[in-house]
């Protein structure tokens, strides 16, 4: 992973961190497809796979620390997002929400984590993928439960409008449904790691820079970049926190929606 | 659904926004290409805005 870590003082002056900064080489020579954020989504199956069978392989009605900690992540996806949002049938969805955050929030958190610092997320193919799963997922339930005509008639028709007005609204609803839906969904994700990466590569690389700048001053300034790095890594872990939440909570409103009798 | 209708509407008010600027200013921007004239980006964008917020009023507002 060396050959990745990058130094803000290569070449004349400030290199700023940019796009450039999310095209990492490939980790063995010769095979293009294995990078880093394709390693690290391998190492947060493994990591989320072992945490979660060890925690529940000794279960025990009195459970331990660890036991516990899995327990209440799951708890909180089961109970607080997909049993309020989604109502009586919600045990059928709580496998997939639950992979879902854990799967997103452990990616996330990667960002932050010393020697990985890396958000795989922020690589918009994995948020696209993630957000084509929810699209599927949201539109079968929709469509098992009320047939594709229905459903669709559903969407696209609100009851009770006048039917000229359908030429206005019709456009917006199908948009809504099957383009805008998947793209807020995967975007925001994206946006969110890729901004919050690159902010924190402004400060740890300015202060990087200024420390080995020749000036005085410049030296003196810099551990207030680093200081203000540090903070908005704080700041980023909640965002990243966060952004697992809502991407579960809308993936959970969403098939709410899809499962409703009429909108 | 049960008691989370509004996060359910302000979820859904965004979504609505969006795709009603993107899909009559889309249209409006198409026309003034066309057309070669210059208001239709507003007049679509106006048209899509206050359709999405019918659509708003029509799925949250009226009880």
């Amino acid at each position: 992973m060396l050959a990745s870590v990058r130094s803000a003082t290569e070449g004349d002056g400030f290199v700023p961190p940019g796009t450039k900064d999310f095209d990492l080489p490939p980790i063995i020579e010769g095979v293009e497809w294995f990078t880093k954020p394709v390693l690290l989504v391998m190492v947060s199956v493994v990591l989320i796979s072992v945490f979660f069978v060890l925690s529940a392989r000794k279960a025990a009605v009195v459970p331990s620390k660890f036991q516990f900690a899995g327990e209440s992540i799951y708890g909180f996806v089961r109970n607080d997002l997909a049993k309020d949002i989604i109502g009586h049938e919600f045990m059928r969805f709580v496998p997939y929400l639950f992979t879902l955050f854990v799967f997103i929030l452990t990616n996330n958190i990667f960002g932050i984590v010393p020697f990985l610092q890396f958000p795989t997320m922020s690589h918009v193919a994995f948020p696209y993928v993630l957000a084509a799963l929810s699209f599927f997922v949201f539109h079968y339930v929709g469509v098992r439960k009320h047939g594709v005509i229905k459903y669709i008639k559903d969407i696209a028709f609100m009851p009770g409008v006048p039917k000229p007005v359908y030429i206005l609204l019709t456009p917006i609803e199908l948009a809504t449904f099957f383009l805008v839906r998947p793209l807020t969904l995967s975007l925001r994700l994206f946006a969110n790691m890729f901004a919050g990466h690159l902010l924190l590569l402004v400060f740890i690389l300015g202060g990087e820079y200024m420390l080995n700048d020749s000036l005085l001053i410049m030296k003196l300034f810099a551990p207030f970049s680093f200081l203000f790095g540090i903070a908005l890594t704080f700041f980023e872990f909640m965002v990243q926190c966060l952004q697992a939440y809502i991407f579960t909570l809308l993936t959970a409103l969403y098939i709410a929606g899809a499962l409703a009798d009429e909108h | 659904m049960s008691g989370n209708r509004e996060e359910n509407a302000l979820w859904s008010i965004f979504g609505y926004l969006i795709s009603g600027l993107l899909f009559w200013g889309g249209i409006g921007w198409a026309g003034d290409r066309w057309l070669g004239t210059t208001y239709l980006t507003l007049v679509g964008l106006l048209v899509g805005a206050g359709g999405a917020i019918y659509l708003v009023w029509l799925r949250f507002g009226r009880e």
